[in-house]
């Protein structure tokens, strides 16, 4: 990997924050029904059926799965919502 | 996408066994608040559970507009099941697409309150001798039923 041959060296004053995005994680639980939460996954953030499935196996099968990446106050609308349809979702800075 | 319900088939006597359960339900939500309560710590899990101020901060701002859409949720369910009580022929529910996801948080939301007092977020072990776990199943199909329909519904 590489970055753009060149990069311009800003004002360390002008240079914002580097933005650090923030990630939905859902958790396996032993109650959720499998079709329930791939369902939840393609019909809430619109994702194909293939990545809805392979996001609720990701969870199933490795306990955890990280479901949305993007600006704390959007995933902790999510993880409201994941709340409202009984998924145990938490919200993380990325990295962490 | 939009449009459309769904007909959902129900026995007579399975319409009425829901309609009691959801009243439980209600009355659950409605009750005073007990913070012991580990159904209700169940419905409303901590989002950030490294971080004590954020989870508490986290709580305040969205635990009351959980609730209450669970209850606005579970009332609409309960309205659309009153047939059972006045029609012994009923044998369906009709579901409208608008009120599906009410559908969906309800019924799985009953199943984790059961699920919780029976321990089976801990250990999944069934006691065939405990009528609940019948509950629990039964509420589980009626779920995976539903999911199947609306899943179907939208292929269409």
């Amino acid at each position: 990997m590489s970055g753009p041959a060149s990069v311009p060296v800003m004002d360390e004053q002008l240079t914002a924050a580097p933005l650090v995005p923030w990630e939905l994680v859902v958790w396996d639980d032993p109650v959720n029904l499998m079709s329930y939460v791939a369902r939840i996954f393609r019909t809430y953030f619109g994702y194909p059926q293939e990545t809805a499935t392979r996001l609720m196996l990701a969870v199933h099968n490795d306990g955890h799965a990280v479901v949305a990446t993007g600006p704390r106050e959007t995933m902790e609308v999510h993880a409201q919502a994941m709340h409202g349809f009984g998924l145990w979702a938490t919200v993380r800075e990325a990295g962490e | 996408m939009t449009g459309g319900a769904l007909s959902v088939p129900f026995a007579s006597i399975e319409g009425r066994h829901l309609i009691a359960l959801v009243d439980d339900f209600i009355a659950l939500l409605d009750a005073p608040r007990d913070t012991a309560d580990e159904a209700l710590e169940r419905l409303a899990p901590d989002a950030y559970p490294d971080d004590p101020a954020a989870a508490e901060e986290y709580r305040r701002g969205t635990r009351d507009d959980l609730v209450d859409q669970r209850i606005s949720d579970a009332r609409t369910v309960r309205s659309a099941l009153e047939r059972f009580e006045t029609d012994a022929g009923a044998d369906l529910v009709e579901v409208p697409r608008a009120e599906l996801d009410g559908w969906l948080r309800t019924l799985s939301a009953m199943r984790l309150v059961l699920a919780s007092r029976l321990g089976i977020d801990r250990d999944d072990g069934h006691d065939p001798d405990d009528p609940r776990y019948g509950t629990y199943d039964w509420l589980g199909y009626r779920l995976e039923l539903l999911v199947q329909l609306a899943d179907r519904l939208d292929e269409e």
